[in-house]
């Protein structure tokens, strides 16, 4: 008994308990609710089974299910091209931006602070603000490209089936470029200055240094942001809630909407964990590009 | 002989900061030359400049007959050994060797070709395949100049190459450069702090302090003529003893300013009654045989470095001395020492330069 409490106070014990409280914490608030999620896409859950924890075991019907829905491939088509289109317009205007700056003009560090004022902002508001910019007849979004005549006649980005997707992306693209542009700022400044002076001195132009020397100097850095990126993008509710609602007709329908969706509107939660199950695939696959980008750092 | 690279009334200015006041140098091809002085002296702003790094704010740069002043270091092709290394990381030692070539446009087996030649060389041949982070400091360093080599420029510019490798190291390479430099017929510019490295490498010294050159010329003639305190102060280990006297009426002695003030006859043109400096490098003091004239001064420190032994007097301003002898001298005793009239440095006290300067 004396050497186990000497143990915990000063030896081996000790580094269990410090390594047990995060896990059993972990463990509680993610562990135990992603098994639960899984067990649940093998269940039919409805509102009468809600309650009670043994219920009917269905196997894979939820899957088959889900997959003989017609909405079901228009809904992961869309979720691709939200998180394609998220991830590219956040990392090249994030990365564009970080270069900018990175020239380091008067007021530089300063103005790049600024912009992570739109990370910050919760996802509602920044719905809302959209939901105004975007407004079809009196948005200033149309404003601007009827009045540089690149469109003849007002987009009803919402409510269009064929622009309501591309609303969303917009919002989320404003949403996580300043997010992007500081990780890849740090990045960036990571770099020795000396090596572009090398570079510079052994004949590559600013291109050719860019191509040379900032890029594969980036790798881990870029490696890590596309994959929190992607993480982010699935985790990505409130602008869907605040700006089309899914709509119209599904048209900006995205998988993480769609699970809670037919959990909390259409109280099929069998069905709404089975969608959580094949994004948690996903997730955890760029979980794994993550943690393999951020080991593999070259820094001289 | 042709000039390779020609400053002429170059300075350079950071905001209100002076860096580099009229520089005049020219360096024939070929040449080793070494820029030494105290940090911040302006010997780095200087090699950058050379490497088009900085932007001169007046006056000529020409290297190879070519006015280069505004020239992207890319255009000028000359290469450069970083302090860092600045080695690319994410590259392999041939990958970092080649790079040069690669952005020529050389062909890939050429460029293998050449790195592999300039890796025989260096003795690099086994590593052409590890990456700079598994080298050691002595390795990397090898990289560095191999990078400079394989692309046969028109000078070198080293920055301070040797100065993050352990002290055997570092005078092994020092010998190597000098031999490369040599086999390759380069032309090189090499900033140090260190005198002992400008000394033993170059073939031209520029003594710079404050953005000023200060002296410049053959490693010996600067040794043996030092134009002012500062130079004569800085070249030679330990350094130069100054002495404060005067010269006497008729010009022709100095009185020291030293216990038992006798005078020095002196074979120069010098001002009479004028305050003077008195310089005389450890090597040079000797002490005294019987019956001989000199200074009776006590001992403060004798310090042994085996082959020799270093004494300091305790006396103001303190005179250090080099015995080329094993020696019994204790602290507190006092010895009579002297040295000949002809090996003494004579600087005027106020603007500190030298005087007398006759040959």
């Amino acid at each position: 008994m004396r050497r186990i409490f000497a143990s915990v106070r000063d030896g081996r014990g000790f580094d269990i308990v410090l390594v047990g409280v995060p896990f059993a914490f972990l463990f509680a608030l993610a562990g135990l609710p992603l098994i639960y999620n899984i067990l649940m896409s093998f269940q039919e859950v409805d509102m009468f089974s809600l309650g009670s924890f043994i219920r009917p075991f269905v196997g894979i019907d939820n899957y088959v299910a889900l997959f003989k829905q017609p909405e079901t491939w228009p809904i992961l088509t869309n979720t691709l091209i939200f998180v394609v289109g998220s991830i590219g317009g956040q990392f090249l205007i994030g990365f564009g931006l970080a270069l900018f700056f990175w020239t380091n003009f008067p007021g530089a560090s300063w103005l790049r602070g600024l912009f992570l004022v739109s990370w910050v902002m919760p996802g509602l508001v920044v719905g809302a603000i959209w939901n105004w910019i975007l407004s079809g007849d009196f948005g200033v979004l149309n404003f601007f490209l009827r009045e540089s005549g690149l469109i003849t006649a007002n987009i009803f980005w919402r409510s269009d089936p064929s622009f309501s997707l591309w609303a969303v992306v917009i919002a989320n693209v404003w949403l996580g470029t300043s997010f992007n542009m500081i990780l890849l700022s740090v990045g960036l400044s990571d770099i020795p200055g000396d090596l572009y002076e090398a570079a510079d001195m052994d004949g590559a132009n600013a291109w050719q240094r860019f191509w040379t020397i900032t890029l594969p100097m980036m790798r881990s850095t870029i490696g890590a942001i596309i994959a929190l990126g992607l993480i982010f993008t699935l985790q990505q509710f409130d602008l869907f809630a605040a700006i089309t609602d899914g709509g119209p007709n599904n048209s900006s329908n995205v998988a993480q909407y769609w699970a809670w969706d037919l959990s909390f509107r259409q109280y099929d939660f069998g069905r709404g964990a089975t969608i959580s199950v094949i994004m948690t695939v996903f997730v955890m696959f760029a979980a794994a590009v993550y943690v393999r980008s951020t080991r593999h750092e070259v820094r001289g | 002989m042709t000039q390779q690279i020609e400053l002429s009334g170059v300075n350079k200015y950071y905001g209100a900061y002076h860096a580099l006041r009229d520089i005049n140098l020219s360096i024939p091809k070929g040449a080793f030359v070494a820029l030494v002085g105290p940090s911040g002296c302006g010997k780095s702003t200087l090699l950058r400049s050379l490497a088009g790094l900085e932007t001169i704010s007046s006056g000529d740069l020409v290297i190879a007959g070519e006015r280069m002043n505004d020239m992207p270091p890319r255009k000028r092709d000359l290469a450069m050994v970083f302090q860092s290394y600045a080695l690319y990381p994410h590259m392999t030692v041939e990958q970092n060797l080649t790079y040069s070539l690669r952005i020529k446009g050389v062909k890939k087996a050429e460029a293998k070709k050449a790195a592999d030649e300039v890796a025989a060389i260096t003795g690099l041949s086994d590593l052409l395949h590890r990456y700079p982070r598994e080298l050691s400091g002595g390795q990397r360093q090898r990289v560095a100049m191999s990078r400079a080599i394989i692309r046969h420029p028109k000078a070198f510019l080293f920055d301070e190459p040797l100065s993050n490798l352990d002290a055997a190291l570092r005078v092994h390479m020092r010998k190597e450069i000098r031999a490369l430099h040599d086999r390759l017929g380069a032309t090189s510019v090499y900033v140090t702090h260190d005198q002992v490295e400008a000394m033993t490498m170059a073939d031209h010294v520029v003594i710079m302090r404050s953005g000023v050159i200060e002296q410049q010329g053959r490693p010996l003639d600067l040794y043996d003529r030092p134009a002012n305190r500062f130079v004569a102060g800085f070249i030679g280990s330990p350094a130069m003893n100054f002495i404060p006297g005067k010269v006497t009426r008729n010009g022709r002695e100095i009185v020291l300013d030293l216990p038992g003030s006798h005078s020095l006859a002196i074979d120069l043109d010098l001002p009479p009654d004028h305050a003077v400096l008195v310089g005389i490098r450890p090597e040079h003091v000797r002490i005294a045989t019987q019956g001989e004239r000199g200074f009776d001064v006590p001992i403060a420190a004798v310090e042994f470095t085996g082959a020799s032994t270093f004494v300091t007097t305790d006396t103001m301003p303190e005179i250090v001395f080099v015995l080329n002898e094993r020696s019994s001298l204790k602290i507190g005793e006092t010895i009579r020492l002297t040295f000949a009239p002809e090996n003494v440095h004579v600087f005027d006290a106020k603007t500190e330069q030298r005087l007398g300067l006759k040959d």
